[in-house]
């Protein structure tokens, strides 16, 4: 029981750290996220906003991943969350992908096939 | 802290409600509408109801989405047959004034405002009695399962679940009936993009995973059979994407079969509760986990089959 | 001003566009997805009085009848959507002929 007391002082302050960097990755993610619905809401066209979209946001959501897999602190919980932050890079490249084919075939009447 | 943040979402599913309704076009209506279903899913998590909140992401906003999605499709490609019609808005509001039918506006808009202060009035007044949480809480031991929400849609209010998959198929058959269509979705002409293949088939695995994770976890923490289900559902879904007709693969009786498996099982498992002595879904306790596994395992295939079905049929 | 208020207010919010576009709409996809709406506001009205109910843990019971509902809303809706464009397909039009 003596050392419980010892234990937790040693601990306040690699926590304090811990809480700070959070801070600092979810405040960065969410910059990152502005910058991607800035370049979504400016950004002339379709594809430009689409590589606005997907390079900005996925940053963004790793980092806020990053953030609350440190705030959580357990192992697990951190490669629940990767695994999250992997899917989500990978369907929303899929889409961002397909929505930028299509419009491609759109405006292309040679390879775009008439339904 | 937590109060803005409520109250900030509350203001964002209004605008996102009201610009859905209110958008020119149906696409930003469609749109709109999925970011509604999204924050109405966190909505959720704000209220501890994380079924309800996976619920609502997989089916309204997912599969819901991807019907409607194939709609607009449809709408707008016999839109662009005939060019007249192809930047008529579709205004929300009534543009011609027409004097007569001021007066019962009126009288509608001043209803619209009582029914909205009534309604207030009645959501704002706090609570009398405390539900029937304490009684779910007393019951939940005997249950067989640890998490409330399951409990309650499998043992305690079993009717409800298997009348609700009895629902679905009343659905799909009206799907049959009002589609009228014969032959199954083919394949589209233009050649499916590999990239889009490699990465159904990568998550193919992932969603039957995640999908068995949220059946068998859904005793213990948020999750079950429906959540389930539509997972396995959109893996149909997505094999039809990719171009691989799956639904029309199994043969006819097999498909039937899947479909009224789930009511089936049931069916079967409430008789065999009243012939060993009890009332129609009044599982012994020391069976009930099991028992309410096996149910919950048929029921999904069964709701996920038929989801996949209802998209085949209305996507022809 | 609790969770539960907030959300509850809301809801009766939601249920009123809907019930406005349900009756102002003109296109079948905008109907069905202002009744769809509407169920949001139903639903999300049943849940906050889950979490008003709340001990240890929030009312189940409407969880579940929540969870029962939003899929059978989806399944009518489906259904909506088949009839709709079933008329589409037969006669091309896109509204009701009454509505215009």
């Amino acid at each position: 029981m003596s050392g419980s007391g010892l234990e937790k002082k040693e601990r306040r302050y690699p926590m304090m750290i811990i809480e700070a960097i959070t801070v600092i990755l979810l405040v960065v993610g969410c910059f990152f996220f502005l910058a991607g619905t800035l370049g979504l809401l400016r950004f002339p066209d379709l594809f430009t906003r689409l590589h606005a979209l997907t390079n900005a946001d996925n940053l963004g959501l790793g980092f806020i991943a990053a953030g609350m897999a440190l705030h959580f602190g357990s192992p697990w919980t951190a490669i629940k969350i990767f695994l999250i932050w992997l899917l989500t890079l990978l369907s929303s490249a899929t889409s961002s992908y397909l929505i930028a084919r299509f419009r491609r075939e759109e405006n292309n009447p040679k390879n775009g096939k008439e339904g | 802290m937590s109060v803005v943040i409520d109250i900030l979402m509350a203001i964002l599913l209004i605008y996102l409600a009201l610009r859905c309704m209110l958008a020119p076009e149906l696409s930003k209506t469609i749109f709109t509408f999925f970011a509604f279903g999204l924050t109405l899913a966190l909505a959720w998590i704000r209220l501890e109801a994380v079924d309800v909140a996976i619920a609502e992401a997989a089916i309204a906003s997912g599969f819901m989405g991807v019907l409607l999605l194939d709609s607009l499709r449809d709408f707008s490609y016999a839109l662009s047959k005939n060019p007249k019609n192809l930047e008529l808005p579709e205004n929300f509001t009534i543009k011609e004034s027409n004097k007569s039918l001021l007066l019962p506006r009126l009288a509608l808009g001043i209803g619209f405002v009582i029914f909205l202060l009534i309604s207030m009035e009645a959501t704002w007044k706090t609570p009398e009695g405390g539900g029937l949480t304490a009684v779910s809480e007393e019951l939940l031991p005997q249950s067989g399962v640890e998490h409330p929400v399951t409990a309650v849609l499998l043992n305690f209010r079993a009717y409800d679940t298997w009348l609700e998959i009895g629902v679905i198929l009343m659905g799909l058959l009206a799907i049959f009936a009002a589609g009228g269509v014969k032959n199954y979705r083919k394949p589209s002409m233009t050649a499916v993009d590999p990239l889009l293949r490699q990465v159904i088939l990568f998550f193919i695995p992932v969603l039957f995973l995640f999908g068995a994770f949220l059946l068998y976890f859904g005793k213990t923490g948020p999750g079950g059979a429906f959540q389930a289900a539509v997972l396995w559902g959109s893996i149909g879904i997505l094999f039809h994407l990719g171009g691989w007709p799956i639904f029309a693969m199994i043969p006819r009786k097999l498909r039937q079969f899947l479909l009224t498996m789930g009511l089936g099982s049931f069916l079967i498992l409430g008789f065999l509760l009243m012939a060993a002595g009890g009332a129609m879904f009044e599982y012994p306790p020391a069976y009930a986990g099991i028992l309410i596994l096996i149910a919950e395992t048929l029921a999904a295939i069964s709701i996920a089959v038929a989801l996949t079905a209802i998209y085949v049929y209305l996507t022809k | 001003m609790e969770t539960h208020q907030i959300y509850s207010l809301t809801s009766v919010v939601l249920f009123a566009i809907g019930i406005g576009g349900v009756i102002m709409a003109k296109h079948f996809l905008k109907k069905i997805i202002a009744t769809i709406i509407m169920g949001g506001g139903v639903f999300l009205c049943f849940v906050s009085f889950a979490q008003r109910d709340a001990l240890t843990f929030a009312d189940p019971v409407p969880h579940a009848l929540v969870i029962t509902g939003i899929v059978v809303a989806v399944t009518s809706a489906a259904f909506a959507l088949s009839l709709a464009r079933r008329i589409h397909q037969l006669t091309g039009e896109k509204t009701f002929p009454d509505e215009k």
